[in-house]
């Protein structure tokens, strides 16, 4: 193979860092998405032998976001291996233990159950909060978007900005507000 | 499941259009005849030695002939060429012509071709002009430069247009049509 | 040919039997043990191995089919589209390309298949056909075609 064609080769099966932001997302419904980066299923040269997955580093795993009920309801099954070793931890419980594992076990439980499974959970990094280890960081070259919308708080926008932004009514002057 | 146990051999379709254009070079490196002077299916094979073999010899300097008689044996011809195959063929009861042509056959022959399973039936040196995918190809620029994680990229920007938004484009435009704006009271 | 001494008891069980289980043994060279060498055992998973070659063939068909649609999934979503618009508008198009071309065009030529993609959602807008299967997911950029053959094209060619 040519140098040329060496090179080539390298930008084609190159491997990128991505990062994801996991603040008051769903894990299920970000762990589909998630799940396409660290397979390969995003490129076109995908093929299952091919090891053509990326590297995800999903941050704020704190800040995730179960829909209705699922913070007290759902539970999570565990198994020592040695007889009574069964266990269900609730979502609130597993949370404050590890603020990973609930976004880990989406993301486990996405995936098909192969033995392709684990080689590809191991690319994937989950920081509960905001700093990450500098030498991952450094790697990360793309921002995978979020599903939901995370609306900005009113005291975080700047007050010019809110005193200028259109009223459609306003109350009249000599209003008593209770 | 792997194809180093298989025999059957497999390869690409190759087509060496250079042998010819400048200088032809003879893929077949030896020739070697097995015959036996008195059975009767080595008739055409003797025939062959006998009246043609000489003149084969002298025309393709470059390829060796051996022969072997071997006695109470059948008539075998094996080819070897310069990329390594082996194509052994036997010559049983085949006229003088009908070897001839198949000994032209494997001289002009660039390997043991009748018997490679062709892995796919098309082949080319240049398969891309756009420059083959790659995760760059499509990657906004500008992603060069940022600090991840930054709200411009991580945010959804695909989300249809909440009330909010529709409602101050309305406003703006509006404004820009008449330039007194009338709010209820 | 001379016998010196009476062969009895000597029976043929065919006259070719070598030859009927060489072709069987030639197919099983590769296997382990008694498979490679004792014909009875040979014969049984010979058989199984035609069987099962003789189904995937079927089998690598589907295989490939379904790589295909992997391959121009992914192409589809870097440009925010999906698979189901792209196959829509292309028909509607009159581009007879199969999942076979598309896949490579995706893997070689990826400009071609940025602007096929472009083509396939501006003749879905000018038809006015809203695709129920897209979720919205943000993964690419937008497509931004700006071609005055192609509008009068695409409206002439409408289905």
């Amino acid at each position: 193979m040519s140098a040329f064609k060496r090179v080539q080769q390298w930008a084609t099966f190159a491997r990128t860092w991505h990062v994801f932001d996991c603040k008051w997302q769903d894990p299920y419904d970000s762990a589909q998405v998630i799940k396409k980066y660290l397979m390969g299923l995003h490129k076109p040269i995908y093929h299952p032998t091919n090891d053509c997955g990326d590297v995800v580093v999903c941050i704020n795993s704190r800040d995730i976001a179960l829909r209705g009920d699922e913070w007290r309801k759902r539970a999570y099954f565990h198994h020592t291996g040695y007889p009574g070793g069964a266990s269900w931890t609730l979502a609130w419980e597993l949370h404050n233990k590890d603020p990973t594992m609930i976004i880990r076990k989406a993301i486990y439980r996405s995936m098909k159950g192969n033995l392709q499974r684990r080689h590809t959970m191991e690319r994937l990094f989950i920081f509960p909060g905001e700093d990450v280890p500098q030498d991952i960081m450094q790697n990360v070259t793309n921002q995978i978007r979020q599903l939901r919308l995370v609306p900005t708080r009113l005291d975080h926008i700047p007050e010019e900005e809110v005193q200028k932004y259109p009223k459609v009514m306003d109350y009249p002057q000599d209003y008593v507000l209770k | 499941m792997s194809n180093k146990h298989l025999f059957l051999n497999s390869g690409f379709v190759r087509a060496p259009l250079q042998n010819g254009v400048g200088r032809y070079v003879c893929q077949l490196q030896r020739i070697v005849l097995k015959f036996c002077k008195t059975h009767g299916s080595c008739r055409g094979l003797r025939d062959f030695i006998e009246q043609d073999l000489v003149d084969f010899a002298k025309q393709n300097p470059g390829v060796v002939v051996y022969l072997k008689p071997r006695r109470h044996r059948g008539p075998v011809a094996v080819a070897e060429y310069l990329n390594g195959d082996r194509v052994w063929m036997n010559l049983a009861n085949k006229t003088h012509s009908e070897i001839t042509k198949w000994i032209e056959v494997l001289r002009t022959q660039q390997g043991d071709i009748a018997s490679t399973r062709l892995r796919k039936y098309q082949y080319t040196d240049h398969p891309s002009i756009q420059g083959p995918w790659t995760p760059f190809t499509f990657k906004n620029p500008e992603l060069n430069t940022a600090v991840l994680p930054d709200q411009k990229f991580g945010a959804n920007d695909r989300l249809p247009m909440s009330a909010t938004e529709q409602l101050r484009l309305m406003f703006e435009k509006q404004k820009l049509e008449e330039g007194d704006v009338k709010t209820a009271e | 040919m001379v016998f010196l001494s009476i062969a009895n008891w000597v029976r043929s069980r065919g006259p070719d039997e070598i030859w009927r289980k060489r072709r069987v043994f030639k197919l099983a060279a590769h296997y382990i043990g008694r498979r490679r060498n004792c014909y009875s055992v040979a014969v049984r998973n010979v058989h199984r191995a035609l069987v099962y070659a003789t189904k995937a063939r079927q089998l690598k068909k589907q295989d490939m089919i379904d790589l295909w649609n992997t391959r121009i999934t992914a192409a589809c979503e870097q440009h925010n589209i999906t698979y189901y618009t792209l196959k829509e508008g292309l028909d509607r198009s009159n581009i007879m390309l199969d999942r076979k071309s598309l896949s490579d065009l995706a893997a070689w030529e990826p400009r071609t298949f940025e602007c096929l993609a472009a083509v396939a959602k501006q003749k879905i807008d000018y038809d006015g056909f809203i695709d129920g299967t897209d979720r919205k997911q943000p993964t690419g950029v937008n497509l931004n075609l700006k071609d005055v053959m192609l509008e009068a094209w695409l409206k002439e060619n409408k289905k």
